[in-house]
Parts: structure tokens; C-alpha cells; sequence
């Protein structure tokens, strides 16, 4: 093989993924997120009030605590190209380090939250540092070990975390500025806003600079560190920040459900936000969420209809995997800028994986 | 002023380049050609720390480069495109030029605003109209042709500013129409950049024609350097081209 | 934690053969497993997830064959060689798809047939834990080694995974088919150009490594319960060994399963809660020490 043909065949492994297009008018785009997410909010805010039914809310709040976590995980996988197979640790920790500092301090809530934040970023910090500087599929094993490790951890040290049983016991909630969290509606408000916060400022990573420096990262390392690129201290950041909003996921997760248990911990969280971004498409910043509604919508008809959960799940995923080969928001983009491009001209689509588009697709 | 003195590397018992002594005067446009094999991209490797040499020394305006990394050594100045273009396949061609240019003003880290910025619009409006690339900036890279690409690829190494720019085959895989169009436009570039430009290449009507300096590497030794017109009646070079059945009874 | 313990059996002469041979057993089937997986990943380029089905229905396959048959060399076979038709089947029709592509697509497929294996088995097998008891071949009493306890069947599995590695080992550096194999992990445009069917050797070699999953599965049968879900701990396992050991590595899968082995044995003893997590411990250990495992070489 020549160096042409063996330069070619290297540059072809990698599937090229498209993500929303450049802001043409950054403070315009800024703002219309700004406005998006506010309407979001607003509607989210409102159904308590419009619907009696408690098991809607729920659906919402899960959601909120899958939705930041798979979205952070985007921000690794999508666009960064890093896989992590144990990005559910930061999950787990987010809900048994705010479970236990509100169990065993008497910190108010937000001061808890911080706390809780800072030990995240610590923990990944450490954990990043050893890994980031692997490629590929080690980086995936090596961070997938850790979790596993901690999820022993949780495991093993009974007299702190309840071992297998979980942490029992509940957690306190006093009251702070006027936000009750033990009360329902609170509660459920509390995660919306904590959505939509997260979301927002994951879409300025996203869209800033520094989002643009991870895509060249994710499409060719050695070149961007060729252009002055730090690439082991940016994967080292997007690390730890991605780690953080994944440990709010688990944090709300803990407030849910009282507590904390070694399945949030556990690999298949990463299996399920791994899952999550193929469902929902890695191309859109929007299509981990829209993968999350699907997933736990699967979850929940699939376990009321037949035992053989297993089964339907293997199939949905085989379905998306061999037949699909995308997202659902990736077909929804494909779909839209099929239309745009009838009615006048528009940037080519990419032949396979994601889409190419030039336009902003709102979200 | 970049100067090149006994560079050498090894690999086992090859010397894939034995002493290399050149200077290029800054400005200068020169062409490297030999044989396949001859030594000719392990000459830039070393140049631009892809390789480490194992003697000699590569001095840009006095600094020596020999022996540091790859980043530290375009930050000094040494910009290169690839035989292949290393380019990133998702992004658009406006966007592969803005991201550049912030990196270069060190806004590679910018959380808190939104892309693009005002101060970088300009610089990569500027290399996009250089390459002639400006038509096609929502075309994303890895829909481009192969000669666009390159042309993408050569940006690339533009954005920074380099002092010297290294180009490893512009107009390879091409046909000939295309070559001339690239090689054009490498000519443009140089004259409007004033920046002094190594380029390797096959094609010697490209080479005889552009380049107003011309070194021959055989075997990883400069075998001569010279005008188009001196190396055109060299000995050693024909020899090493043509074969010896064109010199009268001279062994290697 | 439990230093004492596991202090107290390292003194003991009883204990170490004990504990010694256990974790060799324990070595010598995650070898089995492993060497599957490693040979998987070696030649197809391909991280097989489901590896752990494998095992599992391996060990349901024997057992099932058992109690129909009471031969245990039968079910021997039968955990083997349904497994190996399995690994054909499956490698054909689905991973074939996936090969060259993301490491995601991989991953999912695999993902969604350890979900629909684990459900097809707990259809047809029930989810509660089965056994499949000792043969009667081996219902002898124990060996008396300086005063550790060893079931003869120990024995037995220790000489079948000894004598694969043997074959293994000598067969793919010196029969042509080994050679052929090895070059397809090589250059697999080549080996199809020079007219061999590429798509059979992957097939056969999947079904080669899926087998030898199962055969582990098979001689776990006897000193195991069977349920749906124990394929996952093997996967981990010996994905652990295999990554420790260095990926494509056959020596690097003996030794990787020898040290987790003796791991899980004598950690067990000292740290009875935490022995996953000694495993998990010792992986991050290596793995940063040397990412591409104690054997391994670069990924191309």
C-alpha cells in the first residue's frame, strides 16, 4: 500500500458526524435558545397544573435526571469522539454524594449541590487525567474499570453506602428560599428547571469555541494539536464537565427516589446512555432527549406488556442498529433539510451516518 | 531564514538522509525532487519533528528545531500540508477556517461566547479568498474534491502564519489539468504571501517550469541543487533518473 | 476485609493447594472464555459482547444433554459443538453486518442479543438457578494434596484447558490453517484475493471462539449453578483478562486468567466483599501502566 492509499483507508474508519451548523448570528442564536428553552420551561412548568396525573410527572422527572445524563454523554461521544463506557459512574456518584452529605451534614440543599458538583469534578479530574490520554477502545475499557470499581466500592463499603440494600433512610429537605422539596410539585419543578438550565448551558459548550475545538478533535486529533490544539487538556475538560451534569442527573435521581442504589452505579446506566444516543441520533443537540422520552417510553410499555423484556428491547435495538443505522432525530433532520432542498438550494447531505446541514435546526 | 546543517537520520541500516546541509533564503520557493525513496518526505518529517533526527540541526531565524515536538515547532513557524489532506471531514469549509484561525489566537478554550467570533471572521475570510475557497464555504470537507481538499489543507497550514510553509506534493493524485490549477495557485500564493515555500513533487514540467530553486535528494544525500537550468544538464542527476546507460563508462 | 484470614492461609500448606487449585480452576476456565474472545478480537477486529451467551448456553446445552442422555462426555460435546453452530449462525447473519464500522454499532448489536439470549433462555430454561450436578463419573472422593482438598474433576478440567492452549497455541503457528488465519487477521484483502473464502474463516473462527466459550460453559456445568443471567460476570471477567492480558494475545489470556484466578481465590478470603473490586483494581493498575495489556500489541 502506498502512503496515499493507506492514508486513505485510515481516514475512511472515521465516520464523519455532523452536528447543528454555525451560528451565523451568534446573539441572535443565543437568544432564540434562550427563548426556546424559557418556553420549554414554561410548558413543562405548567402541567402540573393541567394534568392530574402523578405518573406523567414522574415520566418528566426521569427524563430530566436520563436526559442530562445522556446529553452530557453526547457532548463526549458526539462531539468529542470519546467513548465512555463508564460515564454512568458520575451518575452514581452524583446520587449517593448528595444523598450522603444531606444524610450526614446539615448543609442546606444548594450548598449540598455544590458540594456535591466540586466532588465530581475532583473525582473526575483524577480519573480523567489517567484516561484521556488513551485512544479509543482503551479509553472505553479503562473507563468502564472505574466504574465497575466504584460500583464495588459502593458495593463493599456497607457502613457508608447500605452496601446492596442502598442508602436507606431518606433524605432530609429543608426548605430553602421558599422551595420545599418534599413537596411533589416542588420537587418536579426543581428537576425542570435543573433540565433546562443543564441543557442550556451544555448548548453554549456546545456552540462556543470551545465546542468547535472538540469537533476537530473528534475529526482529526493529530491534525488539531498540529494547529496549537492542547487536545489532552480539552478532552480533560469536556471530561469533567460532561462528568458534572451527569452527576446532576443523579442527584435529581437520588431526590426521586429517596435515596441511592448501586444500580445507579452500575454499567448498564452507561449501556442505557449509549443506547439513548443511538436512539435518539448523535447528530442533533437535541436527539439524546428525544432518545431518553423513547427509551424510558420503551421501558415502561415493554415491562407492562410481557415479562420478556429482553427480547423486545434486543429487537428495538437491532432494528435501529442493522436497519437504521441513525437516530430519530437524525431522520427528522434528513427529512427537513430534504424539503428545504425541493424548494431551493442547500449544502449536499452526507452519503451515510449523520446529516449534513447548513442550517440551524432550532435546538 | 531556514538552514538545515547534517541532517541525518537512521532507520536500522538505512540512512533514509546522510548530512543534509541547505539553507533556504526567506522568500525563496524552492522544489524537492528525487527518486521514490529518495528521502524526500523523511526530509520534512524531520523538519516539521514528525521524526527526530538522530544528528544535525534545523535552524529557523537561529532557533534551533531539531528534536522538538511537532506543535512546539509550528508555533514556531513551520507550517505543512499533507500528501493526503488532513483535513476534518464534518465540518464546513467556513468553519474548519474560523476554528482554525481562533485556535491560532489561542480562543480555542472560549466557553462563554458563542461561534463565530468577530476578530476571527476576518483572518479566515481572508485565507478562504487566498485559496479560493470562499464559493464553497458551507460545503462540508468531506464532501470536497480531492484538489479542494488539499486546497483545504494548505489553509490550514496558512492560518497560522508560518514563516516557512512545507507542501508535501500538492498535486498529487490529480490530472494535469488540475495539477497546473493547483501549482498556480501555490505560485499565487507564494507570491502574495511572500513566505518561503518547499514543495515536493513528481511531475518535472511543473517542477522545471515553477520553481526558481531546484534540490535533487538521491538516497537521502542532496545529490545537487541548482537552478531548472543547472540541474537539467547535471550529471549525477540525469544518472540518477535516466540510469547510466546515458553516461559514458562512469560507475557510481 | 479479612486480613487474617487470608494471612493465615497463606501460611497454611492445606490452604494454598486448597485455595490454589480453586483459583487455578477458576484461571483455567476464564482461559477458556478469554482465549475465545482474545482469538475474536485478534482476527476479526471485532469485540464480541456476547461472549458470555456463549458460555451460558454452553453450560445449559450440557446440562440439558445430561439429564436426557446421563453421558457426560455427550454433554461435553453437545455444550461445544451447539455453541460453535450458534457462533456460526449468529456471526453470518448479524455481526458480519458490522464489521469495519463504529465500535458503537458493535456494541449495540452484541448488547441486543445478550438481552434477547438472556430472555430466550429464561423462556425455555426458566429463570431460576439450575444444576446440573456432578457427574457420576466423578463422584470420587477428593484428592488429598499436602493436605489441601482437590475434586478430581478439578483435574480433569485442568488438563482440557492445558491441552486447548496446546492446540491453540501449536496449531495456529504451524498448520496451514493457522497460517492462513493469521494472515486473514493481517491482511484480509489479500487472503480473499488469493482466491480463499474470507467469509468462512470468519465464520469459523467466531464459531471457534464462541465453542470454547461454550466448552467452558460445559465444564463449568458440574461446579456451577445455571441461570440466565450468568453469562455477564464471565463477560466481564474475561473481558478483564483479555484487556489485562493484552487483546489478540493467547499467552496473554493464560496468564491475565491465571492472575485473576488466583485474584478472586485469595481475595475472596481476605476481602470477601470487595473481590470484584480487587479484579476492577488490579485492571485500572495494569491498564494505566501499560494500555494495550501485559501482551498486547498496538491496535493497527
Amino acid at each position: 500500500m502506498t502512503e496515499l492509499q493507506a492514508e486513505s483507508a485510515r481516514e475512511r474508519v472515521v465516520e464523519p458526524l455532523s452536528v447543528p451548523r454555525l451560528d451565523k448570528k451568534p446573539q441572535r442564536s443565543r437568544s432564540l435558545d434562550l427563548l426556546i428553552a424559557l418556553a420549554a420551561f414554561t410548558v413543562l412548568a405548567a402541567l402540573p397544573f393541567l394534568f392530574s396525573s402523578k405518573a406523567l410527572l414522574d415520566f418528566v422527572i426521569r427524563c430530566s435526571a436520563f436526559g442530562l445524563f445522556a446529553t452530557s454523554l453526547n457532548l463526549l461521544v458526539g462531539y468529542t469522539g470519546m467513548i465512555s463506557f463508564g460515564h454512568g459512574m458520575f451518575f452514581g456518584l452524583g446520587a449517593y454524594g448528595f444523598a450522603l452529605i444531606m444524610q450526614r451534614t446539615g448543609l442546606p440543599i444548594p450548598v449540598a449541590f455544590i458540594c456535591t458538583l466540586l466532588f465530581t469534578t475532583v473525582v473526575a479530574s483524577v480519573i480523567g487525567a489517567i484516561c484521556v490520554r488513551l485512544k479509543e477502545i482503551y479509553f472505553a475499557f479503562v473507563t468502564l474499570a472505574f466504574q465497575m470499581l466504584i460500583h464495588s466500592v459502593i458495593l463493599s463499603w456497607v457502613s457508608l453506602t447500605g452496601g446492596d440494600q442502598g442508602l436507606r433512610g431518606g433524605i432530609p429537605r429543608p426548605v430553602f428560599l421558599g422551595v420545599d422539596l418534599s413537596n411533589y410539585v416542588h420537587l418536579y419543578i426543581a428537576s425542570c428547571a435543573l433540565l433546562v438550565i443543564g441543557l442550556m448551558l451544555m448548548r453554549q459548550i456546545a456552540q462556543s469555541p470551545f465546542g468547535y475545538t472538540l469537533r476537530m478533535i473528534r475529526d482529526n486529533a493529530v491534525r488539531a494539536s498540529f494547529i496549537g490544539i492542547d487536545v489532552w487538556r480539552a478532552k480533560l475538560t469536556i471530561f469533567v464537565l460532561a462528568a458534572l451534569f451527569a452527576s446532576t442527573g443523579g442527584m435529581i435521581m437520588s431526590l426521586f427516589v429517596s435515596g441511592a442504589y448501586p444500580e445507579f452505579a452500575f454499567w448498564t446506566i452507561s449501556g442505557e446512555g449509549i443506547f439513548i444516543n443511538m436512539l435518539g441520533g448523535v447528530t442533533t443537540f437535541l436527539g439524546p432527549i428525544v432518545g431518553t422520552v423513547l427509551l424510558l417510553i420503551l421501558n415502561d410499555t415493554v415491562t407492562r406488556l410481557t415479562e420478556y423484556y429482553g427480547i423486545v428491547l434486543g429487537i428495538v435495538i437491532l432494528f435501529f442498529a442493522i436497519g437504521l443505522r441513525k437516530g430519530l432525530m437524525d431522520f427528522a433532520v434528513e427529512w427537513y433539510q430534504a424539503r428545504r432542498d425541493a424548494h431551493g438550494p442547500g449544502t449536499m447531505t452526507r452519503p451515510r451516518g449523520g446529516s449534513g446541514n447548513s442550517t440551524e435546526v432550532a435546538g | 531564514m531556514l538552514e538545515v546543517q547534517q541532517l541525518s537520520k537512521s532507520f536500522g541500516g538505512v540512512k533514509a538522509a546522510d548530512d543534509i546541509t541547505l539553507s533556504f533564503a526567506d522568500g525563496s520557493l524552492t522544489a524537492v525532487i528525487g527518486p521514490n525513496g529518495a528521502g524526500k518526505s523523511t526530509f520534512f518529517n524531520l523538519i516539521t519533528g514528525a521524526l527526530v533526527p538522530d544528528r544535525g540541526h534545523i535552524l529557523l531565524n537561529g532557533i534551533d528545531l531539531a528534536g522538538r515536538s511537532p506543535p512546539e515547532i509550528v508555533r514556531h513557524g513551520v507550517g505543512r500540508a499533507f500528501q493526503v489532506a488532513r483535513i476534518f471531514p464534518s465540518l464546513t469549509v467556513h468553519e474548519t477556517m474560523l476554528a482554525a484561525v481562533g485556535a491560532d489566537q489561542r480562543r480555542a478554550s472560549l466557553l462563554h461566547r458563542r461561534f463565530p467570533l468577530a476578530e476571527t471572521r476576518d483572518r479566515a475570510e481572508h485565507a478562504m479568498e487566498l485559496l479560493g475557497l470562499a464559493a464553497k464555504r458551507d460545503r462540508i470537507a468531506a464532501t470536497l474534491s480531492h484538489g479542494d481538499q488539499k486546497l483545504l489543507d494548505i489553509a490550514l497550514a496558512l492560518v497560522l502564519d508560518p514563516k516557512v510553509l512545507l507542501l508535501d506534493e500538492p498535486t498529487a493524485g490529480m490530472g494535469t489539468e488540475e495539477r497546473w490549477r493547483m501549482i498556480d495557485k501555490v505560485h499565487e500564493l507564494w507570491d502574495r504571501q511572500k513566505i518561503t515555500v518547499i514543495f515536493i513533487e513528481h511531475d518535472m514540467d511543473i517542477v522545471f517550469k515553477i520553481a526558481p530553486f531546484i534540490v535533487v535528494l538521491c538516497y537521502g544525500r542532496i545529490l545537487a541543487t541548482g537552478t531548472p537550468d543547472a540541474i537539467r544538464r547535471n550529471p549525477a542527476v540525469i544518472e540518477a533518473y535516466l540510469g547510466s546507460e546515458h553516461l559514458a563508462g562512469e560507475a557510481i | 476485609m479479612d486480613l487474617d484470614a487470608l494471612t493465615g492461609c497463606l501460611a497454611s500448606s492445606a490452604c494454598l493447594v486448597t485455595q490454589g487449585t480453586s483459583g487455578f480452576i477458576i484461571g483455567m476456565l476464564l482461559f477458556l472464555v478469554a482465549v475465545g474472545l482474545t482469538l475474536i478480537f485478534g482476527v476479526l477486529k471485532v469485540v464480541n459482547f456476547t461472549h458470555g451467551a456463549f458460555y451460558m448456553f454452553g453450560a445449559y446445552f450440557a446440562m440439558t444433554t445430561y439429564q436426557l442422555s446421563g453421558s457426560f462426555a455427550l454433554a461435553m460435546l453437545c455444550g461445544a459443538a451447539g455453541t460453535a453452530i450458534l457462533g456460526l449462525v449468529f456471526e453470518r447473519v448479524f455481526m458480519s453486518r458490522v464489521y469495519g464500522g463504529d465500535v458503537l454499532m458493535q456494541l449495540l448489536v452484541c448488547y441486543a442479543f445478550v438481552l434477547i439470549f438472556d430472555d430466550v433462555v429464561r423462556l425455555f430454561w426458566g429463570p431460576e438457578f439450575k444444576a446440573m450436578g456432578m457427574p457420576t463419573a466423578f463422584q470420587v472422593p477428593p484428592l488429598f494434596i499436602v493436605g489441601g482438598v482437590v475434586p478430581p474433576y478439578y483435574l480433569l478440567l485442568i488438563g482440557v484447558a492445558l491441552g486447548v492452549a496446546a492446540i491453540l497455541g501449536l496449531g495456529l503457528a504451524s498448520t496451514r490453517i493457522g497460517k492462513v488465519i493469521r494472515a486473514a487477521a493481517h491482511n484480509p484483502s489479500m487472503v480473499s484475493a488469493l482466491g480463499i473464502n474470507t467469509g468462512l474463516i470468519y465464520g469459523s473462527v467466531f464459531a471457534l471462539g464462541g465453542s470454547l466459550a461454550g466448552l467452558a460453559g460445559a465444564l463449568a456445568a458440574p461446579v456451577r449453578s445455571l441461570t440466565p443471567g450468568m453469562g455477564f460476570s464471565v463477560l466481564i471477567e474475561s473481558f478483564i483478562v483479555t484487556v489485562i492480558g493484552g487483546m489478540g494475545s493467547i499467552l496473554g489470556a493464560l496468564i491475565g486468567a491465571l492472575l485473576i484466578g488466583l485474584i478472586r481465590s485469595f481475595g475472596s478470603l481476605g476481602f470477601p466483599l470487595f473481590t470484584d473490586g480487587l479484579m476492577y483494581l488490579f485492571m485500572v493498575i495494569v491498564l494505566v501502566a501499560r494500555p494495550t495489556g501485559l501482551f498486547g500489541k498496538e491496535v493497527a
